[in-house]
């Protein structure tokens, strides 16, 4: 017995969705923070925030989204395909429905992934306006990095099923949207996984979460926008060819995949996590804790050789490039104070967003130039760690 | 109507919990199920003249998990 099923999208969803997303247009208009949150920043600097958010979604996002919404649309689409298969086994032959089916899986799963594409441009925007009223300083990046870093551990601790309590690392969307997805998901028509995309929304995964907290912190209605875009349509090719291959190839791969995705996301939740403790200023982050233990003598020389010559003079240099900090590790006299002058030269990484955490500086240096940090005097063996804004790249002042 | 509670050991994620909540769609009878993958168990809410806890049992049995009746 089979109960009546409810129409796979009522129209008067659709319709509320168009007057939130209309809402949203004219609040925008209407409560213009400044005119810059509207214009897009062209510069070098934009279009490498544009590609490493890109290349996080492919990397990274696609693999993180899935542990959170990748069941869910591949459960979607499978009951999608199943009914497909009941009605042409009906209809034709064997041979044939094996054909019919595979071009049936691709299409629902394109039309999913462009509704998440336009959605999540759509939030990018939004947030882009949001933060154009307040900026997330570097700490409460870094807690966002380290919550979000643990989560993902836990997550895929879960994944692994380590023990019982780590079930609660992942999140139980609210029932009116599961049971509203899961009618929808019922339809065969275009539109539903069109909706189903748009739903993503609302279960976004970490990683987006954290993308989400950068489209926040532009600012900038259209440099938030294109943020989203680009990281969504990195997390696509992957969102695609899990969806495809787990609806085609059936539970038995899923599982193996979702072993390989729960190794990548206790990874990338190490290196989240360890993002976050080197924007404290944490000395016991991986790359701090390692960082003395890989110095060979001779790099340790030449830190020391590179600075000394300004040390004499009160100040220190350290050259900030597209892939870090150089030298790494600067070696300073304690209890006297000092200049740091930071030099970039065409530096267009997040190596210019120069943080350092115990003196609460925090900095966007120019792509090109010289900028110069007041330090003040510091006990004999003390460290000063300084980062990105990120987390990513690190390096430190040694004071003797 | 009443209410039972069922324990489901074998759910494995969130989606989990959905495909049984999907047993208020096709089992007649049956008005509610709320299955939470925290808690491991489904909540069943049923019109006893139309619908058994077997019939439940059977209907999770089929979307592939085992339930018991706590």
């Amino acid at each position: 017995m089979s109960k009546k099923q409810k129409p796979s999208v009522d129209s008067v969803s659709i319709v509320m969705l168009g007057v939130v997303l209309v809402a949203i247009a004219f609040m925008l208009i209407i409560f213009q923070p400044n005119m810059q949150a509207f214009t897009l920043n062209t510069d070098s600097s934009a279009m490498s925030q544009l590609l490493v958010a890109f290349i996080t979604g492919v990397t990274t996002g696609g693999l993180s989204c899935l542990a959170v919404q990748g069941g869910l649309l591949a459960s979607s689409l499978a009951h999608q395909i199943e009914q497909d298969y009941v009605e042409h086994t009906v209809q034709s032959k064997k041979e044939k429905v094996k054909t019919n089916l595979r071009t049936n899986s691709a299409l629902p799963i394109f039309l999913f992934l462009v509704a998440k594409l336009i959605t999540y441009t759509l939030l990018g925007a939004l947030l882009g306006w949001l933060g154009s009223y307040l900026t997330l300083s570097p700490m409460t990046r870094a807690f966002l990095l380290i919550a979000i870093g643990i989560f993902m551990i836990g997550n895929a601790m879960r994944m692994f099923n380590v023990h019982p309590i780590f079930r609660y690392f992942s999140i139980e969307p609210p029932k009116f949207i599961t049971r509203y997805i899961r009618r929808t998901a019922k339809g065969t028509d275009t539109v539903t996984p069109l909706f189903l995309g748009a739903l993503t929304v609302f279960i976004p995964c970490g990683i987006t979460q954290a993308m989400m907290a950068t489209a926040l912190g532009t600012g900038s209605v259209v440099m938030g926008a294109a943020l989203m875009f680009a990281f969504t349509l990195g997390t696509s090719p992957v969102f695609f060819l899990v969806a495809y291959l787990t609806t085609e190839l059936g539970a038995r791969l899923e599982k193996f995949f979702m072993r390989f995705v729960a190794v990548l996301v206790l990874i990338f939740g190490f290196v989240t996590l360890d993002g976050g403790l080197n924007l404290i200023g944490s000395p016991l982050s991986f790359q701090n804790l390692t960082r003395n233990l890989f110095l060979s003598t001779n790099e340790s020389a030449s830190a020391v050789e590179s600075s000394e010559s300004f040390v004499s003079q009160g100040e220190l240099v350290l050259n900030v490039e597209n892939s870090g900090y150089f030298p790494g590790t600067l070696k300073a006299p304690a209890g006297k104070e000092l200049k740091l002058n930071l030099i970039t030269n065409e530096t267009y990484s997040c190596a210019r967003d120069f943080v350092i955490p115990a003196l609460d500086f925090y900095e966007l240096l120019p792509d090109t130039g010289t900028v110069q940090v007041n330090i003040p005097a510091q006990k004999a063996g003390s460290t000063l760690f300084f980062t990105c804004s990120m987390g990513m790249y690190t390096g430190q002042i040694v004071f003797e | 109507m009443i209410k039972k509670t069922f324990r489901v050991e074998d759910m494995h994620c969130t989606n989990c919990a959905m495909k049984l909540e999907s047993i208020e769609d096709s089992l007649e009878g049956v008005k509610e199920v709320n299955a939470s993958y925290h808690r491991l168990e489904m909540i069943v809410v049923f019109d006893e003249t139309q619908v058994n806890e077997d019939q439940i049992i059977a209907a999770a049995k089929k979307k592939g998990y085992q339930a018991v009746l706590v």
